[in-house]
């Protein structure tokens, strides 16, 4: 597992060291689904490790985790997309990102590869639904013949609605 | 001056602006106490820290506030020599000139010039000069002017403040100050033995001199004074350029410094600062200083008043003078000429006698430190424990003999404890200087409002960490506000309850439970229940009339934003901001507030704050596989309950008796969601646990042990959860919660009350 992150973390770093990231995202696997999100967010892909759940927290905030001595909370996106839970094995991955000095750890099925798509190839997103989900697609990515759903990490972390869940937990508790 | 600047002189300007803060912090608390007692001690001591600041000003040329600190000297002076008498409209106006500083020193720091400051400086010197004319013409004329000398009397009444003596705290801010300007000197003094030219390091000496001497001036340390007055002329005199009677007294200015320095030391002992035969060293001292050769010609019987004539038209050397107006025979000068050089060389030898060196110096010592430097340090350490615990505890090490490495461990952790104590002193200060702030604050609100206040100060000298210092400031200045014009009854109103006329407002500051805790606390007339209600009831607050609420919960609505329940909007307060600052300031630090009231008698208000910020010692505890940690300071006891002291109310709390108490029963593993290795109670461990005055059991599965814990908080990104104060990084690199007590105890209340709707 451990070998599976580094290398993706040495891509990770090759792109940053061309000061492009331009177009570039970081895909993974989610319940047989690609997805890719942009990577000027992510400072880190970690293995799965210990989580410390915390109390009153909606259920995709799985607890919080020690990164080298910085605490910090994890999603599980899977449940965040309220899709069928499953167990982490050796390949589930942390996915770090930082937004605005937020960190947050994504816990997704697989991490795959850092893919280049021109914004050409990005189509906007579909406006048939009307699930939480829709909100944090940022645009459907096309390589080749396969497609990537692109999410907008903002959206992702701080969308109204999730506000809003956390807000009543703890509201709840006072 | 104000174009090219250098470092230095930025330096200095910053020192300066430092050294005058400080001095205006001392001055306002005395200039109000001059309201209600005019002892010359006190007029002197202002008088001379407004000098202080004038000198240091005018040697910087920040020519408007030299000016307006000249004015408020002037008006002390006559106070001083009982040419005018104290109005209070002297106190306010020395106030306003504090004021101003402070104003011009902003402008200082941030322009290097109070050029900007020149409208407000004219009219601030304008009223002082008023101010001085006009009580010159009452004190000439007739006392026509009894309304003032009404509240004058009213003033000293209700601007009754504790009195400001000298003890020992400001003895040893004196040696602390008084070492760093002697120190200062005499580097200037070795600096200038080099290159005796500069005058700029001549300036500065000047300058450093003339603060000691004002110090000692105001602690009354007559001998230091005289000393170091003495040394003052002797390098007033270097600075206007007059020749020295020997070419280099930087020895005998070292000697002098040296005795200084050993009064210092022995006053920083707590023993008298006095300078054994300080008659001969000020002769000394006075022989640097040349005689003049008219001073001389007068002894040799010439008239002074031909040498004073001479002296005034003197552009040749006064004996020169003299002889062409026939006055003295070039014989008498020429003798008198030879006894000035003979006298000079003399001087020189007995000048350069060893002076005897400085055994003592002062043990108090201190430096600035940037507070950025500090709180890396702190984090630096904190991050040391955890690994310290990693190290220790590392699970590589389990089940194998090491006594030695145990031994060194041992060693190690008491170190690091040590280290990690030290450091958080480090940034602790006293309240002192937040509560003195506080007097003027009250003096001017109370004349303001009309009413008569005692503030008593207790637990000055409790330390606090100096952020949370920076924090609570301005929610004590809303809280005194509010006790001084919502809480305390005008006068009338007091008498008419049968209280004191006089309102007593309360401040202070204790250790309690691991916290600090800062209370401000009056006797008016408390908090209105009835108003409050209808004021949340009419803001659509709370549902229903809310006779549900318990007084606690009703007094902490005056918290909410825009809360008020004052009829109309003062100057001093009404607007319902202050107390939601109250609030968001105190969470920003994790503290707490306790409101209490009494109707008629007062009320109370609590800050309640963590001492420290960073680390607590904390008990480490298990419930099935989960690890959580309680602070030590809570826990008042743990036991393997037996199964007669648990009794199940019919509600189905469980209550344990211990002793002759009943406790209420919390199970840790409800709070946490998680599997216990058992659900009997008698299986697990019950921990008492105290939360201010309440106490509870928690029912864990195993006490796993005690450790230094470093607080890291949970991310914003999840936000504050009850029940839970934080989290740390346990030994195995596993990040585990710190309970909140006091969430704790509100849970079981939740619970309650849901069961209660329920039911």
């Amino acid at each position: 597992m451990s070998g599976n992150s580094n290398s993706v973390k040495t891509v990770v770093e090759e792109f940053e060291n061309e000061d492009t990231q331009k177009d570039k995202y970081l895909t993974f696997h989610l319940a047989g689904e690609d997805y890719g999100i942009e990577i000027r967010f992510v400072t880190e892909i970690i293995g799965i490790q210990q989580i410390t759940e915390v109390p009153d927290m909606p259920t995709f905030i799985r607890g919080v985790i020690n990164l080298r001595g910085k605490v910090i909370p994890v999603m599980d996106v899977r449940a965040r997309f309220k899709l069928e839970a499953r167990d982490y094995d050796d390949r589930t991955c942390i996915i770090v990102v930082n937004i605005d000095g937020t960190e947050v750890g994504l816990v997704v099925d697989e991490v795959s590869e850092v893919a280049s798509i021109p914004e050409k190839n990005v189509e906007p997103p579909p406006r048939t639904g009307n699930s939480t989900g829709n909100l944090c697609i940022q645009g459907m990515g096309k390589i080749d013949e396969e497609v990537k759903i692109l999410l907008n990490v903002q959206e992702l972390l701080f969308n109204e609605e999730m506000q809003k869940l956390i807000g009543d937990m703890t509201e709840d508790q006072e | 001056m104000t174009i090219d600047i250098d470092d230095d002189q930025i330096e200095i300007i910053q020192e300066f602006i430092t050294e005058s803060r400080d001095m205006i912090e001392q001055l306002e608390p005395q200039i109000i106490e001059l309201g209600q007692n005019t002892d010359p001690e006190t007029i002197n001591a202002i008088f001379r820290l407004f000098h202080s600041m004038k000198g240091s000003a005018g040697f910087l040329e920040f020519d408007h506030l030299t000016r307006v600190a000249h004015a408020a000297e002037n008006l002390l002076d006559l106070i001083r020599n009982g040419e005018i008498t104290l109005i209070p409209n002297h106190v306010n106006l020395l106030c306003a000139a504090c004021d101003f500083a402070k104003e011009a020193l902003e402008m200082v720091e941030s322009n290097y010039t109070d050029e900007e400051m020149v409208a407000p400086a004219d009219v601030m010197a304008e009223q002082l000069h008023q101010a001085i004319e006009l009580a010159k013409n009452a004190d000439d004329g007739t006392q026509d002017d009894p309304p003032e000398i009404d509240q004058t009397v009213d003033l000293g009444a209700s601007a009754e403040l504790p009195q400001i003596e000298i003890n020992d705290e400001m003895r040893q801010s004196f040696v602390t100050e008084g070492v760093e300007l002697l120190q200062n000197a005499e580097q200037g003094l070795l600096a200038w033995g080099d290159n005796s030219n500069d005058p700029e390091a001549l300036a500065d000496l000047f300058r450093n001199m003339h603060s000691f001497k004002g110090n000692c001036g105001f602690f009354g340390f007559s001998e230091m004074e005289k000393l170091a007055h003495q040394m003052e002329t002797v390098l007033d005199r270097v600075k206007s350029g007059s020749p020295l009677a020997v070419e280099n007294p930087a020895d005998t200015l070292l000697a002098a410094l040296d005795l200084l320095q050993n009064a210092v030391a022995e006053l920083s002992e707590g023993r008298e600062g006095t300078i054994p035969e300080i008659e001969e060293h000020l002769d000394q001292l006075q022989r640097l200083l040349p005689q003049r050769i008219g001073e001389i010609l007068v002894e040799a019987g010439i008239h002074p008043a031909h040498v004073e004539a001479a002296l005034q038209t003197q552009s040749k050397p006064v004996g020169e003078i003299l002889i062409e107006q026939g006055k003295a025979t070039p014989e008498q000068v020429s003798t008198a000429a030879l006894k000035q050089k003979a006298a000079q060389e003399e001087q020189k030898k007995q000048i350069t006698l060893p002076a005897k060196k400085a055994a003592a110096r002062a043990n108090k010592q201190d430096i600035r430190v940037d507070l950025g430097k500090l709180d890396s340090l702190i984090n630096l350490i904190g991050e040391m424990v955890i690994a310290e615990n990693m190290l220790i505890n590392n699970p590589d090490l389990k089940g194998m003999e090491l006594e030695n490495f145990n031994k060194a461990g041992q060693h190690m952790s008491k170190l690091v404890r040590e280290l990690q104590e030290m450091a958080m002193t480090i940034r602790m200060i006293p309240v002192a200087g937040l509560f003195r702030r506080m007097i003027r604050l009250v003096h001017d609100i109370s004349a303001k409002a009309g009413k008569k206040v005692d503030l008593v100060l207790l637990g000055e000298e409790t330390e606090i960490d100096k952020t949370v210092i920076e924090t609570i400031t301005d929610p004590l200045v809303h809280l005194l506000r509010n006790s001084l014009d919502h809480g305390l009854e005008p006068p009338e109103e007091r008498i008419a309850a049968g209280k004191d006329e006089k309102g007593t407002v309360t401040l202070s500051a204790r250790h309690e439970e691991g916290e600090v805790w800062v209370t401000v606390k009056d006797n008016g007339r408390g908090l209105n229940r009835e108003r409050i209600l209808e004021k949340a009831i009419s803001k659509g607050l709370i549902e229903g009339d809310g006779s549900d609420l318990s007084d606690k919960e009703i007094y902490n609505m005056i918290f909410l934003p825009g809360f008020s329940t004052a009829a109309q909007v003062t100057d001093i307060s009404g607007r319902g901001v202050g107390m939601d600052v109250v609030k968001k300031n105190l969470e920003k630090i994790k503290g707490k507030i306790n409101v209490s009231s009494t109707p008629g008698e007062g009320s109370r208000i609590d800050l309640r704050i963590p001492l420290t910020l960073a680390i607590i010692d904390g008990m480490l505890v298990r419930v099935g596989e989960t690890m959580a940690i309680l602070p030590t300071l809570s826990i008042l006891e743990a036991f393997r309950p037996e199964k007669e002291q648990i009794t199940r109310t019919p509600e189905g709390d469980e209550l344990v008796r211990v002793r002759e108490d009943f406790f209420h029963i919390i199970r840790l593993h409800e709070v946490l969601e998680k599997e216990p290795d058992s659900t009997e109670l008698t299986d697990g461990i019950l921990i008492v646990l105290e939360h201010q005055e309440d106490r509870f059991c928690l029912c864990v599965d195993e006490i796993v042990g005690q450790q230094q814990t470093v607080i890291k908080g949970l991310s914003d990104f999840i936000g504050n959860v009850s029940g839970v104060s934080g989290c740390t990084i346990l030994g195995d690199g596993g990040v585990c919660l710190i309970l909140d007590i006091g969430g704790l105890r509100e849970s079981i209340e939740g619970k309650n009350s849901k069961q209660v709707t329920a039911a």
